[in-house]
């Protein structure tokens, strides 16, 4: 496909910057399901950080060091893949954190006359954590996101503001609770 | 006319720097609530929000006239700074200035308003009466946090992109120096006797102490992840530092230089202030959208209040 031999040379030399400056306004991302199954066998199906295939979305996922900080995954989705580093981790409390190292383009596009590299998911700076509560037999899953816009000047284009930003990540959200709340009620 | 800020008398201006100003009643703690596009009065005797000021632009730094009459906040989204008044809670004036205006302080006379552009690298000057810009400065890359000595002779600049931390002569409103401190530098903090600085470095997840007369690094102190901002209390023997991703601040003994504790606030701390008592901090918890309220003293958190959305409070946000 040619769209695909354009993607890989994109692919290999463009990340998006995560110590990059942020004027921009931060955002957030807040979501969370109740689950009619106990949280012991919820977080069985997420504890493992090297392990995203609960997640609709995820094709594949490789970590360097399991559950250990530090440990690195390599999320592959259709459009590229996003790397990221476990920050925290708490079996005890069931959840855990970590933040975007890096993403592939998903497309390049014209932006005031500068060619601009869109990430697969279109945030900057991108924190997050997933948790599970125990709730009676039940158990609610929260997920939290912080992160800005792509575009990290003033002025930005459509598919890098903060509109962007925020419904693509709630939509990492929400398909992922939903698929999980299939798995654990299975 | 302007007053001509290095004839005043260093005590004076040091009584000044201690918080002693007899103007106001309670001390208020003014909350920017960027997601909200508000501000959260907080009286600090209550502990309550007793007012919360609509306020466009995606709020961000506070800086509070020393008087504690006028509270000024700087809008990035609105290219400058918003006037608020303390008594009547009303916006009074939006000011442009630049399109990046995010640090934001106020000198000890109330005279003049320092405004940092993250975009342009620069620090505008502006007069507290005519809300006009006297001069731009140039400086490090994405300039954040701001402070005023306290004998006023000179405003200290984090360059979070430079690493940095410029010295402007407030006579001349010229860099006078720059050093580097650790990476990417976001809050800053003087002691009451200006004798040293503290810069929260986000990166490099450090503290850097350095010597404000020769601008010397005397320590860099190691705290939790993201740190963002810092403030003193207990007359300047504590150092208390926000802790972004680990949800806590950390307390520093600023004799030793090293952590004592370690304290639990909300998700995603990041403004901080020291109450006028010199005993109580406050902390706004941005993903919580609260306050925390720390007692240095038994390093509990003694209080949470519900602010609006995107709590910041980046600068010093309370009236004395």
């Amino acid at each position: 496909m040619k769209k695909s031999l354009l993607f890989l040379p994109v692919l290999m030399f463009s990340f998006a910057s995560v110590a990059n400056a942020h004027g921009p306004v931060r955002q957030k991302a807040d979501q969370e399901i109740t689950i009619n199954a106990p949280a012991a066998k919820v977080w069985g199906i997420i504890k493992d950080y090297g392990d995203m295939s609960w997640h609709p979305a995820i094709k594949n996922t490789k970590a360097d060091k399991g559950n250990e900080i530090g440990s690195i995954r390599v999320l592959t989705l259709d459009g590229g893949t996003i790397t990221e580093e476990l920050k925290k981790y708490d079996a005890d409390k069931m959840t855990y954190g970590y933040k975007i190292t890096e993403m592939s383009t998903a497309k390049t596009i014209t932006h005031a006359g500068n060619e601009e590299k869109v990430p697969v998911l279109p945030v900057d700076n991108y924190t997050a954590n997933i948790g599970v509560e125990a709730k009676g037999d039940t158990s609610v899953v929260t997920w939290k996101g912080a992160y800005y816009r792509a575009y990290t000047n003033n002025n930005p284009p459509a598919e890098m503001n903060e509109d962007a930003a925020n419904n693509a990540v709630a939509d990492v959200f929400k398909a992922g609770l939903a698929n999980l709340k299939t798995l654990a009620e299975k | 006319m302007v007053l001509r800020l290095k004839r005043i008398p260093v005590t004076l201006a040091i009584v000044t720097a201690l918080r002693c100003s007899a103007s106001l009643a309670a001390p208020y703690a003014y909350i920017s609530n960027q997601l909200d596009d508000s501000v959260s009065i907080i009286d600090a005797e209550k502990r309550t929000v007793i007012y919360t000021v609509k306020l466009s632009g995606k709020p961000a730094g506070i800086a509070v006239a020393p008087a504690g009459d006028k509270v000024y906040v700087s809008t990035p989204e609105a290219h400058g700074f918003s006037v608020l008044d303390a008594k009547s809670h009303g916006v009074v004036n939006k000011v442009t200035v630049s399109e990046g205006a995010l640090g934001i302080a106020v000198d000890h006379e109330g005279q003049r308003i320092y405004v940092a552009d993250w975009y342009n690298n620069t620090v505008s000057v502006v007069s507290a009466q005519t809300l006009k810009v006297i001069k731009i400065i140039t400086v490090g890359e994405s300039p954040s946090g701001l402070i005023v000595s306290p004998d006023n002779r000179w405003l200290y600049v984090a360059n979070r992109g430079s690493d940095s931390v410029s010295k402007i002569s407030t006579e001349t409103l010229t860099v006078k120096q720059t050093t580097a401190v650790g990476k990417h530098p976001f809050g800053i903090i003087t002691t009451q006797s200006g004798d040293r600085l503290y810069t929260a470095n986000v990166e490099s997840d450090d503290v850097t102490v350095l010597d404000a007369a020769s601008m010397k690094p005397i320590a860099t102190i190691k705290v939790g992840s993201l740190p963002y901002a810092v403030t003193l209390a207990l007359n300047d023997s504590r150092l208390l530092v926000t802790n972004q991703t680990d949800n806590s601040v950390s307390v520093i003994d600023t004799e030793t230089f090293k952590q004592m504790a370690v304290i639990d606030v909300g998700e995603k701390p990041e403004g901080i202030s020291t109450h006028p008592d010199d005993r109580h901090v406050y902390v706004a918890n941005w993903f919580d959208s609260t306050v925390s309220v720390l007692d240095v003293k038994t390093l509990q958190v003694v209080d949470t209040i519900k602010v609006g959305e995107g709590a910041r409070g980046f600068g010093q946000f309370f009236s004395k």
